[in-house]
């Protein structure tokens, strides 16, 4: 992709003393009410990455429980708050909005070419919303904590003691900080691409964001409506999630599962979209299948749709409705399996720099075909009614959750780190890191995969000893992943004090995103870009010409 | 000697949790006690493919890594190459293929599960789950058993399953079964036990605080002992004082342990530690308790404790209230449900808690 | 294509009585400032759809499980007032319409009278909404000093619920009708109230001049809104007045 931007110089070192949309302006108030989609990106990645440590940390203490069949810290009840605040911190104020929010954000418009995304007012309002609503969970803890688990269940979600008012309408708040987010993202995609940036000049990161925003439009107000009833069953008992009313509680877990299932396409897709771009960029190959890849997005986003019921497979449906809802879900395994193939195909005959966004990607790819085939297990009818409910799905979906997107937005922020920050981490802590991180997740969720098939029930404070060695298992692969993101942690924040300046293109990548100075000016591009070239054609940049990288 | 028991870690924790001998290690499910194989066929298949695909993807990578690895700056790709369809329709076709397989599979399966035969419905128990306790009633025996159940080996049988509160889910891992339980409405599972021994019943709907000691103990006993004219979960229930006692240690650590203590420590009702005197001669004597008799227009009145006194609070409890704050006000769930061999074997619990003279 | 802001693209005003318009920073052209936000507000117009379409989807679950609550639920309600609510609607939509196309034109009173018009619409059709709900208030069907009373679990009734031996006697659950009914209704509401408020800022916008043929954006995109309450007053009405 070549622009006005002279190609020969893209990988120069940054000029010194030149504005950028860090330093151009400083001040509380001048982030607190900026509208630059950078400055926001950065806003959200300190929140999210803030929520994303108390989520670990109140999974630390879930593991730390767990050393002893009866259970080492809390009484049940504290517990039964320890793991929902786990799950509600890590879904809705963690995963959903992490890498639109940060990452989308920081990227999407760098990559269109454009000077903003298409609504800023409504960008600025979609992280106070995300605030107000990570503020009103962090409220209801102190109102006294909620256990429902993060799917609020009802009727127990109805008759509990508990803040659930208060959390119900965090996530609703939570809801259209998400929905507006996407609805922007979809307004920016269609109206504020680059002269030339064609549908199939897009990047796979934009195509993955826009796909995940059509999702975060469609079915995030179902969560909404949800929630809400909830609260209103709680204020004024309308009765129909309550069977002591006449109500029925099968239809709230419907109305949940509507939303949620496709909240985890939600989730996944920006990941996807990380992934794309890093196989290309650090293999230095065009994608293998980059049509294919960016419909599957789209077919994923559809399909995902109609799935829900897979999360249902022991409520008593009727068996036509298992027969649909089994189908749909192997089918909706194809188009992810086309893209964990063509990423490999990426790979193979690349030219493969193994540095640190490299590695998380390859970890990635090797827990997410963990994490994804092992969904395709629990889609399997007859093997659900046995699985449903027990540690081998929550083994499954951290290899998803965990695993795979926080280890893709891991490989994105330190990919784009440079870009965002002009300095580089220390890349041996990283590498060290991840080595870290990969040995204690995988050592955290194996043994739960065991346990889970064995029979072990999730959401117990207490179990029977039969699975005293798995849990112990899991909890030193816990603390070593703890140590493992500590590090993490702490080379990140040490580089924006001490870190080496990065280069322009630190990593030889051709989207729009590398061809701006390092960190981009305000309005991102000294000269609005065309577009001439295909999408990662890595012929027209001249590697001999440009600097050996630093590290 | 009571006091023994009442120590017992056991009793106080419903049914012995200790592991089972039948968790044994051969692959990774637990070693199946029921008919329905094709839950283990089928997880050992998508094992198989899943350790397949995850080879060959590592492999792929390492391989690709270790040969390709990017040794100068402005090292480029060994190939360019952006498609190939064959090998495209083949990744496409091979995986959708193997689930379809998977899923008619699983689909006949999970028909198998829910689809009860004859015999299993004339053989149909009756499991009802509460926060946070099961109760079982046997086909034909008026009885009733908590959190422990026996079944007949080889004989299909079909359970019943309905909750009075919150979801439940009626979980038995060595079965391969599992049915959320949905309060206001009936659920049911079914399967045949195929294997003598002891097994864990788990509560797999989360259903609140004590959600993780929602246990049972499902026992699977041979024919002539299912048959026996002393029907196994009859040692349960009563024959000696010391087996009442017992079974009455089990019912109050399920029923009534929320409200009564044991030790003399007020709660919401009660303690139940001095209700008897212990005489001399072994012999035990109620209580004098001051009473409101709600049967006798609201009177105030003294009685002393005794069988029917205890029989009236468990089945109606507002009959008559204990005349002490703050007990008259608070209420008492009512267990009708509790039939008067079960209260006598709570009766004997309590004589255990009595204060000898 | 400016970066710094010094030649953004101004559309000017058409008379004195008018403001010019400053296109965003951020866009290029009016066209493309225009066609944004358009989009933008049609996709925020399905989520309020979709929010709705829950509710319908529990509506239609609860007739379906009870028809005859429904039948004699809905017989409760004066279809009549409905009905008048549904042409004060339909009415306001109209003056609504001919709002946005006053501004289209620049014809400043025009816009500030059919907004007032609308506005006006609104406020009937929340005081017809009141004197409904008073009706279901004496009638006991609807309590509403005693709606946030907790469920009283020895008598298994609801505080805001007095007529469980009266009209409705005989039905399953026959609060559930109400529940529904004053919680779409309700929502329904909100979005008037909204809607109407919206209307006020955009008459004062008017009255500044600041909308006119070159710039009628805002007119427009509010027109949408209350014609999607409108819409889903056109489905509530049928549902809740005539179908049982
Ligand atoms: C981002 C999160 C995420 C993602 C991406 C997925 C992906 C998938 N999930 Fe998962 N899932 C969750 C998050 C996620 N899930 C969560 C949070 C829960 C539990 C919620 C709760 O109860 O609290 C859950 C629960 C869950 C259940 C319910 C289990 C139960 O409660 O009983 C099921 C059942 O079908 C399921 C299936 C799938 C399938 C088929 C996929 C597929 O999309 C996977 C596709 C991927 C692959 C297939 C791997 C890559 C491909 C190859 C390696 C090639 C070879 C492929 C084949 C041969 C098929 N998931
Ligand atoms: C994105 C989603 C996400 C992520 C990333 C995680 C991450 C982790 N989860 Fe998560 N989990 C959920 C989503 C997620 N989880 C959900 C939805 C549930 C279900 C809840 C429910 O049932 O309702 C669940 C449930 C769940 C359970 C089951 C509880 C139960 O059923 O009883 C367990 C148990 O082991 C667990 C463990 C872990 C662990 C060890 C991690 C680790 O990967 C965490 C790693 C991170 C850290 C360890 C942080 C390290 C931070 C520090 C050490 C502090 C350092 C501070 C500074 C440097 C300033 N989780
Ligand atoms: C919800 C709380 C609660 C539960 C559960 C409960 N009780 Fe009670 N119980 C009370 C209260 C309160 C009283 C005192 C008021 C009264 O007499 O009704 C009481 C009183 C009694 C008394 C009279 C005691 C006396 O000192 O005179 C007996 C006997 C009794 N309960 C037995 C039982 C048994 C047996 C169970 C379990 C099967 C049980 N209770 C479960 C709350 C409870
Ligand atoms: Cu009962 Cu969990
Ligand atoms: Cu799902």
């Amino acid at each position: 992709m070549t622009t006005n931007v002279p190609v020969i110089d893209s990988h120069a070192a940054p000029v010194a003393g030149r504005k950028n949309f860090l330093n151009c302006s400083s001040g509380f108030l001048s982030w607190a009410g900026t509208l630059d989609h950078k400055r926001i990106g950065i806003m959200y990645l300190v929140g999210v990455s803030l929520a994303f440590l108390a989520g670990g940390l109140f999974a630390l203490l879930v593991r730390l429980h767990l050393w002893k069949p009866d259970g080492m810290l809390f009484d049940n009840v504290q517990y039964n708050q320890i793991f929902t605040l786990h799950g509600a911190f890590m879904v809705f104020i963690f995963v959903i909005p992490a890498i639109p929010g940060s990452l989308g954000n920081m990227v999407l418009p760098l990559m269109l070419g454009a000077k903003d995304v298409a609504l800023p007012r409504l960008n600025l309002l979609s992280f106070y919303l995300w605030l107000a609503g990570a503020l009103m969970a962090t409220l209801a803890i102190v109102l006294g904590g909620f256990d429902t688990g993060w799917t609020f269940y009802a009727p127990y979600s109805l008759y509990t003691d508990q803040a659930v008012v208060t959390i119900g309408l965090a996530v609703f708040v939570l809801g259209f900080s998400s929905i507006f987010t996407g609805l922007n993202f979809i307004v920016t995609v269609h109206k504020l691409r680059a002269p030339g940036l064609t549908w199939f000049r897009m990047p796979l990161f934009v195509w993955a964001i826009y796909a995940t925003a059509i999702l975060q439009v469609l079915a995030t107000p179902v969560l909404g409506i949800t929630v809400l009833l909830v609260a209103f069953e709680r204020l004024y008992h309308i009765g129909i999630f309550d069977p002591r009313l006449g109500g029925d509680p099968v239809l709230f877990e419907h109305f949940f599962w509507f939303y949620s299932h496709p909240a985890v396409y939600i989730m996944v897709l920006p990941a996807f979209g990380i992934v794309s771009e890093l196989v290309s960029v650090h293999s230095r190959k065009p994608l293998f299948g980059y049509k294919l890849i960016a419909f599957s997005s789209l077919a994923i986003a559809i399909i995902s749709f109609l799935v829900w019921g897979h999360h249902m497979f022991t409520s008593g449906q009727s068996t036509y409705a298992l027969f649909a809802f089994s189908f749909l879900t192997f089918f909706v395994a194809i188009p992810t399996a086309i893209k964990e193939f063509s990423w490999v195909a990426t790979i193979w005959k690349g030219s493969i720099a193994l540095n640190a966004p490299m590695l998380y990607t390859l970890a990635f790819l090797i827990i997410f075909a963990i994490g994804g085939l092992t969904g395709v297990i629990l889609g399997a009818l007859n093997v659900d009614i046995h699985l449903h409910d027990t540690y081998f799905v929550v083994a499954h979906f951290h290899y998803v959750m965990m695993g795979s997107i926080a280890l893709a937005f891991f490989a994105g922020l330190h990919h784009w780190w440079p870009k965002m920050f002009g300095v580089m981490y220390n890349e041996t802590l990283a590498k060290i890191a991840c080595g870290i991180i990969f040995v204690g997740f995988n050592t955290t969720f194996i043994p739960q995969f065991i346990m889970g098939s064995r029979g072990m029930p999730r959401r117990y404070a207490t179990y029977v000893p039969d699975y005293m060695g798995f849990h112990q298992a899991s909890t030193i692969g816990a603390m070593v992943l703890g140590a493992g993101v500590a590090l993490m942690v702490f080379y990140l924040v040490a580089s924006l004090f001490q870190g080496k300046k990065a280069m322009q293109n630190q990593w030889g990548g051709v989207t729009l995103d590398w061809l701006t100075p390092t960190p981009p000016p305000l309005e991102n591009f000294d000269e609005a870009p065309v577009v001439t070239t295909e999408v990662y054609d890595y012929s027209t940049l001249d590697y001999k010409a440009m600097q050996t990288p630093v590290a | 000697m009571f006091a023994l028991l009442i120590q017992d870690p056991v009793n106080i924790n419903g049914p012995d949790r200790s592991p089972q001998q039948a968790v044994d290690a051969y692959g990774q499910l637990t070693k199946l006690a029921s008919t329905f194989s094709h839950v283990d066929g089928l997880f050992y298949f998508t094992y198989a493919v899943c350790i397949f695909f995850f080879v060959l993807i590592v492999g792929v990578l390492l391989f690709s890594v270790v040969k390709y690895r990017r040794k100068t700056w402005d090292q480029l790709p060994a190939s360019n190459t952006t498609h190939n369809t064959p090998l495209e329709v083949v990744w496409t076709v091979i995986p959708l293929i193997i689930v379809m397989i998977m899923f008619a599979w699983g689909y006949m399966g999970a028909r198998d599960m829910t689809v009860v035969p004859l015999e299993a419905s004339r053989n149909t128990y009756k499991a009802s789950a509460k926060q946070w306790n099961w109760t079982f009633h046997y086909p034909n025996h008026p009885v009733a058993s908590y959190n422990e159940v026996w079944l007949e080996v080889g004989k299909p049988v079909q359970f019943l399953l309905e909750s009075s509160d919150v979801l439940h889910a009626f979980y038995l891992p060595a079965m391969r079964v599992k049915r959320d339980v949905i309060p206001g409405r009936y659920q049911s599972v079914w399967f045949t036990p195929t294997t003598v021994g002891e097994y864990h019943l788990f509560c797999a709907e989360y259903c609140g605080k004590d959600h993780s000691k929602m246990y049972a103990k499902v026992h699977v006993v041979d024919t002539a002992t299912f048959n026996a004219p002393q029907r196994p979960w009859d040692q349960w229930e009563d024959s000696t004082p010391e087996l009442a006692a017992k079974s009455g240690a089990n019912l109050y650590s399920q029923l009534c342990i929320a409200c009564h203590s044991v030790n003399g420590t007020p709660g919401v009702g009660p303690s139940w530690k001095g209700l008897f005197i212990k005489n001399a001669d072994g012999t035990y004597t109620g209580r004098q308790r001051e009473v409101i008799d709600n049967t006798d227009g609201g009177k105030r009145k003294t009685i002393t404790v005794d069988d029917a006194y205890i029989i009236e609070s468990v089945h109606l409890p507002e009959a008559k209230k204990v005349a002490e704050e703050p007990y008259v006000r608070n209420a008492m769930t009512a267990f009708p449900d509790l039939d008067e061999r079960k209260v006598r074997g709570l009766i004997e619990y309590m004589k255990t808690l009595a204060d000898t003279k | 294509m400016s970066h710094d802001g010094h030649h953004s693209v101004v559309i000017p005003a058409p008379g004195p009585e008018f403001v010019p318009h400053t296109v965003a920073h951020h866009f290029d052209t009016p066209v493309q400032e225009f066609q944004s936000m358009k989009l933008g507000f049609w996709l925020f117009l399905a989520t309020e759809i979709l929010l709705f379409g829950g509710l319908f989807a529990a509506y239609f679950y609860f007739h379906e499980s009870y028809p005859e609550t429904f039948r004699l639920g809905g017989h409760q309600l004066d279809w009549k007032l409905g009905a008048l609510n549904t042409s004060v609607l339909l009415l306001s939509s109209w003056t609504m319409a001919m709002g946005v196309r006053s501004s289209q034109t620049s014809q400043k009173q025009k816009t500030l009278f059919f907004c007032g018009l609308t506005v006006l619409g609104a406020v009937i059709f929340m005081v017809i909404k009141f004197f409904e709900y008073r009706a279901k208030n004496e009638h006991g069907l609807i309590v509403f000093s005693e709606l946030f009373h907790p469920y009283d679990l020895t008598t298994n009734s609801l505080p805001w619920f007095k007529d469980y031996d009266g009209v409705m006697a005989g039905v399953p659950h026959p609060h559930l009708f109400f529940a529904i009914y004053l919680t779409m209704t309700a929502i329904h509401g909100l979005h008037v109230v909204i809607g109407a408020g919206l209307i006020l800022w955009i008459m004062k916008g008017t009255a500044k001049g600041r909308f006119h043929a070159g710039y009628y954006l805002p007119v427009d995109l509010v027109g949408l809104y209350w014609h999607l309450v409108d819409l889903i007053w056109i489905f509530l009405f049928p549902l809740l007045y005539l179908v049982p």
